[in-house]
């Protein structure tokens, strides 16, 4: 697969803004909250009922769909429209059940993206919701993969959108996924602390079956959950193999270091036992964490290989040479795993 | 509540029950179609339109085709609040 | 390329705990439809449900998991039916283990079924409640995977109502292109106050018996349940029993609405010719077509016409909602495993409820059960909200 055209809205001026060319914003807490455009475009009778998700969604994807014949829509996100679904909740308790409005009930479901994009772009192709937690990115690229095996696409609008909602985040920290204290995300990796910073956003992909003037080339994903630290290595090697890529083939790993003393760890055993003299990236202290981070890391890999310089923030363990193949290694909360090769074309 | 005055009111509740983004009640006519071009709305916002109703004047529309007839524009609403609160 | 076959079926709905009570409901007219026993909500005495006849404890001791705790009814009924096929399709544990089995579940409502836990630890700061990491999306697929010990691929998918029709293809076709070797595919959904309160503002709830294709159709009643299927390729399949073939499928968006369908059955007439196309037989071969059916105004409607402009003679069609109610991201799941029993034991099942003719069409669905019926090819349709329109062809072996 290769990646033809990107745009991301994300805690950094990833979408209007040149990213590469200015310095990284540097958050304090534990909420990075999405640099959101304008959104001109969206016609202002859609936009007076989307949610933060919805809107993030359409505003980095419309664009893509207006400039690209698309076959189909493929989008991952686990909360979708969260802020909604828990102010529809919310309805339910304080008017006990009575009449409710139901804007928030339609726009809280995690198909509501990919529903609204396919509406405004009269896009009546294939369309589908992978709302999975931290591996509905790589479920994307199966799926986009597949109709191109298959020959049912030739084009596809593919990404993830997640949103900070209050009510999820208070609940994630109840859980000891977020951090308590504040640190400044220059500042997070290896800071030694329980939990992440939150974050959040849209990354939106057009990949083609053939490379026509690409950006990259998306090579292969896998995944495991519940794995031992062998079965890790077992399944990168099996991914590694099947697409003719030795160890020393890899340029750099780009690796989900989170901040989190509670996994962070699965990241120190991965490049010790497989890639010791590897270099590595980082892009959660730029993101933050979502359950969909390997897509951030995907838009951030696709423009390295394509010659952008590296941010001196994302350099975790220096880099030799040139960047044209990077491994994402990415889990989300230590259970779900995602691997995503991205390659220089 | 003068009638004037309750149609501002309604008008306000309008744009914050449907998030009308860009209109204020000046630029609600009373004869405006509410299902019109002007407004761009659908069948989620006649529902939307009914739990105002309920929530803001205490008046619950069962008949879905009652609702065909009372959100028309803001003065057949106006008259639907004011009549169903002379009787109760 | 051999065929993807099913060789295990599991399903849990409010007409039967395990596939042959399903199939003896069904056989006999024996709807499930009644006031909700277990649900926790104004509404349980009020509206009419599809509920599971098990009460969660009676449903954790069946699973004997009542130590366990975190997990929700969801997840409960999703254990039963994903335990139930894979021990029918015979799966060892080493295959379970395999890097090459796959996992691919829907589900809408998931966790949120706990909805005053979720309340209680969104809004206060007490202690965790054990439900706390269960809420979103994907947990019980992660719970299926951790406590079957699951190594290879999962997925999660929400398209509301056609959730579990998409993981069948999706896992059918992962198996075509040589991405797995086998894959568990459906899903579950419960009752839960949540989606009773949002389809209720949608004020798409009959306040009666759901009659489905009928004329006077008022609504649907909700349902809950969990099915699941095994897929394997035909030549791996050896010596097992093979209840079906995953022929053909087709995935299209309405492009109409957030949460109703285009007049002109734009999405309905997608899905249903890609499903045709893929499975490479003509409309006239369907035997059967268990159709989404919900018993709304606007869905039998649009359903039917999009049949009309596809089929020159409409086959026989039926809405199984009428014993299971609608449940929701269950729906193309358990609707698979009916159309497969419908194929295994060549018999059509009935609309329930029915009695008036719309006057829009000149066919009504099938309101008899059909014993010695020939079924070869079963269409079967599930659309959701957000215009995701999906049919499954699956045919005789």
């Amino acid at each position: 697969m290769f990646i033809k055209d990107l745009s991301c809205i994300s805690p950094q001026k990833t979408f209007e803004d040149d990213f590469f060319g200015t310095e990284p914003i540097i958050y304090t807490g534990s909420q990075l909250k999405a640099v959101e455009p304008s959104y001109a475009d969206i016609p202002r009778s859609q936009l007076r009922r989307m949610g933060k998700s919805n809107r993030m969604a359409t505003g980095a994807g419309m664009p893509l769909l207006q400039k690209h014949k698309t076959d189909g829509i493929i989008i991952g996100t686990t909360d979708g429209g969260m802020e909604d679904c828990h102010r529809f909740l919310n309805q339910i308790i304080q008017y006990e059940e009575g009449t409710l409005t139901p804007t928030n009930f339609v726009q809280g479901s995690p198909s509501s993206p990919a529903g609204g994009l396919a509406l405004m772009s009269a896009n009546s192709g294939y369309n589908n919701t992978h709302s999975n937690k931290g591996l509905s990115f790589e479920n994307c690229l199966m799926d986009a993969d597949l109709l191109f095996i298959e020959g049912r696409a030739k084009s596809l609008l593919v990404g993830c959108v997640e949103e900070i909602s209050q009510a999820q985040y208070r609940i994630e920290t109840l859980a000891g996924f977020i951090k308590k204290d504040e640190i400044t995300s220059d500042k997070l990796i290896g800071c030694g602390t329980p939990g992440a910073i939150n974050g959040e956003g849209a990354t939106m992909f057009v990949l083609e079956s053939e490379n026509d003037n690409a950006l990259a080339e998306l090579v292969d994903a896998d995944m495991i959950s519940y794995p031992t630290a062998d079965d890790l290595v077992a399944k990168a090697k099996l991914l590694l193999e099947r697409n003719g890529l030795a160890v020393s083939d890899i340029d750099a790993l780009m690796l989900g270091y989170s901040g989190d003393s509670n996994s962070d760890h699965w990241y120190d055993v991965f490049a010790e036992q497989l890639f010791p003299e590897t270099g590595i990236l980082s892009f959660k202290n730029l993101f933050g964490e979502t359950p969909s981070a390997s897509a951030f890391a995907t838009w951030f890999a696709a423009n390295l290989v394509n010659g952008k310089s590296v941010p001196s923030q994302a350099v975790h363990k220096p880099i030799s040479g040139e960047l044209k193949t990077i491994l994402i290694y990415n889990h989300y909360q230590g259970n779900q795993h995602g691997f995503v090769v991205v390659r220089a074309v | 509540m003068e009638v004037a005055e309750l149609k501002v009111k309604l008008k306000t509740q309008i744009i914050e029950y449907l998030n009308l983004l860009d209109f204020t009640p000046e630029d609600i006519d009373d004869e405006d179609q509410l299902f019109g071009p002007k407004f761009d709305l659908d069948s989620i916002d006649a529902l939307e339109l009914s739990v105002l109703l309920e929530r803001e004047y205490g008046i619950k529309m069962t008949d879905p085709a009652e609702g065909r007839k009372v959100l028309v524009t803001v003065n057949t609403m106006v008259d639907y609040i004011l009549a169903n609160k002379a009787e109760a | 390329m051999g065929r993807i076959v099913v060789t295990g079926m599991g399903v849990i709905s409010a007409i039967g705990n395990n596939v042959s009570e399903n199939h003896s409901s069904l056989q006999n007219g024996v709807s499930g439809i009644g006031k909700a026993q277990f649900l926790n909500s104004k509404y349980a005495n009020e509206l009419l449900f599809g509920e599971v006849k098990l009460s969660n404890d009676a449903l954790r001791s069946q699973l004997n998991v009542s130590n366990l705790k975190g997990i929700t009814r969801t997840e409960l009924l999703a254990f039963i039916a994903f335990k139930e096929a894979v021990e029918n399709a015979g799966l060892s544990t080493d295959e379970l283990k395999s890097f090459e089995t796959a996992l691919l579940s829907g589900t809408t409502v998931g966790g949120m079924v706990e909805m005053e836990a979720i309340h209680a630890d969104a809004n206060t700061n007490q202690a965790p409640s054990e439900f706390v990491s269960s809420y979103r999306s994907g947990a019980h697929t992660l719970q299926l995977a951790k406590a079957f010990g699951l190594r290879g691929y999962t997925d999660t998918m929400n398209t509301a109502c056609s959730s579990s029709a998409n993981s069948i293809m999706l896992g059918a076709r992962m198996i075509k292109a040589g991405k797995c070797k086998r894959a568990i595919v459906g899903g579950v959904d419960s009752l839960a106050k949540y989606t009773v309160n949002g389809f209720n503002s949608l004020q798409i709830f009959s306040d009666e018996v759901t009659r489905p294709f009928d004329a006077n159709r008022k609504g649907l009643n909700l349902g809950e349940g969990a099915a699941y299927l095994v897929l394997e390729r035909e030549e791996d399949a050896q010596g097992k029993t093979i209840y079906g073939e995953i022929r053909g499928y087709g995935n299209t968006n309405d492009a109409y609405h957030p949460s109703s369908m285009s007049p002109e059955a734009v999405g309905v007439r997608g899905a249903i010719n890609g499903a045709l196309q893929t499975a490479r037989i003509s409309p006239s071969e369907v035997s059967y077509v268990n159709g989404h059916g919900t018993g709304t105004e606007n869905n039998d409607y649009t359903e039917v016409h999009g049949m009309n402009q596809i089929f020159d003679a409409v086959p026989p069609y039926t809405s199984t909602k009428s014993f299971t109610g609608h449940t929701l991201a269950a729906a193309g799941a358990i609707e698979a495993v009916y159309s497969l029993l419908s194929i295994q034991h060549q018999e059509i099942y009935a609309t329930l409820n029915w009695q008036t003719q719309m006057p829009e069409f000149n066919s009504k669905p099938q309101t008899e059960f059909v014993a010695n019926a020939e079924v070869k090819h079963v269409l079967s349709n599930s659309f959701g909200f957000g215009g995701n329109c999906s049919s499954l062809l699956i045919s005789k072996v």
